[in-house]
C-alpha cells in the first residue's frame, strides 16, 4: 500500500480507521508510564492491551538544505505475562527535503520487551528491563525523499525506571545495529543514552486527571553511512537534546506530548542540523 | 434549627445509601506495594474485577491499599487477590477482611 505525493491525509484517515477498529475489536487491558522520548522499562499486564495513535514532526535544516519529516504512528502492545510485552509499531510518513516530497508507509517495528528485575514498595516502583526491536523493510526506499531504509535493523537496550507518587527517573541505553539496504547502502550503526527526570506537582487520587512533568536528556551518535563498503562523506557524528514532556493521564487514557531541542553537536561535515522533534501520543488501555 | 435538622439529615442519608446498598456483603482491604500513578493503577482495578463475586473497589494510590466489596456471599480468596496484584505487575504487601458491611 502505498500514498504518494499528497497522500497524507489519506495515510492518517488509514491510521486513525485501523486504531477505531482495533479499539472495538479488542477487549483486554494495559498499563506503562514511560517517558516520551525515552523508552522505559513499564510494561503492560498480564492479558493487557494498550493501543496509541501519535503524531511526530520533525526538521532539520542547514547547508542549504530543509528536510521536514510528518509521521503518524499506530501502535499496539500486548502484555504476554506481568514482565514481558510485545509491540507493534507501524508509522506513516510524509518527508520533503528541499523541494521533493515523498508520503506513505515506514518501516515497521516489532519490540518486545522483558522486565527482569522489579522492586515494589509502598507507593514507590524500581524496575529493568531489556529491549529488542526489529524494524522491517517495509518503507519505500527507492522513493526520494526514502520513506525506508531498505534494511532490517536490530536494536537492543537496557532501561530502568524509578516510579514514585512525586518523583521519576530513567535511564536507557540502547544500540542499533543497522545492515545493508538496498542499492548496498548501510546506515551507520547508532547508539543511544538517555536520562529523565520527572515530578508530579499534583498528588491526585485515581479517577482524578493526573499530570507528570518530564525532563529528558537524549544522546544520539551515529558512525558514517556506507554504499558497497566506501563510506559515504558529511554522515555520522552525534547530537544531544533536551527535551521537556508532558504525561497526563485519567485512568485508562493518556495523552503525552514533548519537543527535542537540540543543545549541542558534533555531526561529521556539511550537512543539514536538528532544528527540532515533536511528539504527541493518545494512548488508551483496555 | 430547621434549616440544620435538615441538612443532617440529608448528611445521614447520603452516608447511609452507599451502606444500605451493600448490607450483608463482605470486604477486604488488600494492600498494594508499587502503585505510583493512576494509569498504572488501573491494571489493578482490571484484574481484581476479572475475580468473581467482587463488586466494588475503593483504590486509595497514596495508602496503596484498595477497599474490595464482594456482592451477596461472596467471598475474596486470599491467593486469588495475591495472583490479581501480581498479574497487574504489582506486589500484594497485606490483606485484610475489614468485616461484613
Amino acid at each position: 500500500m502505498q500514498f504518494r505525493h499528497h497522500g497524507f491525509a489519506a495515510a492518517f484517515s488509514v491510521a486513525v480507521i485501523m486504531a477505531a477498529v482495533l479499539a472495538i475489536v479488542m477487549a483486554v487491558p494495559a498499563a506503562a508510564h514511560n517517558p516520551i522520548f525515552t523508552p522505559g522499562p513499564h510494561v503492560t499486564y498480564q492479558g493487557g492491551i494498550e493501543v496509541a495513535v501519535g503524531y511526530e514532526r520533525d526538521r532539520a535544516s542547514g547547508n542549504g538544505t530543509r528536510q521536514t519529516e510528518q509521521e503518524v504512528e499506530f501502535e499496539i502492545e500486548y502484555g504476554i505475562t506481568a514482565d514481558w510485552t510485545v509491540e507493534m509499531q507501524l508509522p506513516f510518513l510524509d518527508k520533503t527535503e528541499s523541494g521533493r516530497g515523498s508520503s506513505g508507509i515506514g518501516d515497521m517495528a516489532l519490540r518486545t520487551r522483558y522486565r527482569f528485575w522489579r522492586l515494589d514498595s509502598p507507593g514507590v516502583q524500581d524496575s529493568a528491563a531489556v529491549l529488542l526491536q526489529v524494524k522491517l523493510a517495509t518503507g519505500d526506499a527507492d522513493s526520494d525523499p526514502r520513506l525506508g531504509s531498505g534494511s532490517t535493523d536490530v536494536v537492543g537496550g537496557l532501561l530502568y525506571g524509578h516510579e514514585g507518587r512525586r518523583w521519576y527517573y530513567n535511564l536507557a541505553a540502547r544500540y542499533r545495529l543497522n545492515t545493508e539496504g538496498e542499492g548496498g547502502l548501510e546506515k551507520g550503526d547508532r547508539q543511544f543514552l538517555d536520562a529523565v527526570g520527572g515530578v508530579r506537582p499534583v498528588l491526585t487520587g485515581y479517577l482524578e486527571p493526573d499530570t507528570v512533568l518530564f525532563l529528558e536528556f537524549n544522546w544520539e551518535n551515529a558512525a558514517g553511512d556506507d554504499r558497497n563498503g566506501a563510506a559515504i562523506a558529511d554522515t555520522g557524528g552525534w547530537e544531544l537534546f533536551v527535551s521537556p514532556g508532558v504525561f497526563w493521564t485519567w485512568r485508562n487514557v493518556a495523552v503525552r506530548g514533548g519537543v527535542q531541542i537540540p543543545i549541542a553537536h558534533n555531526l561529521e561535515g556539511a550537512r543539514a542540523e536538528s532544528d527540532y522533534r515533536f511528539k504527541l501520543q493518545l494512548k488508551y488501555q483496555f | 434549627m430547621r434549616k440544620w435538622m435538615g441538612m443532617a439529615a440529608l448528611a445521614a442519608g447520603l452516608f447511609a445509601a452507599p451502606e444500605a446498598a451493600t448490607a450483608g456483603s463482605h470486604a477486604y482491604a488488600v494492600y498494594v506495594d508499587g502503585l505510583a500513578c493512576p494509569f498504572c493503577t488501573y491494571g489493578v482495578e482490571k484484574k481484581l474485577l476479572q475475580i468473581t463475586g467482587v463488586k466494588k473497589l475503593d483504590i486509595d494510590i497514596d495508602a496503596g491499599a484498595v477497599k474490595v466489596t464482594m456482592a451477596g456471599d461472596a467471598r475474596l480468596d486470599e491467593a486469588a487477590a495475591r495472583r490479581a496484584v501480581a498479574e497487574a505487575g504489582f506486589t500484594l504487601r497485606r490483606f485484610e477482611r475489614t468485616g461484613t458491611r
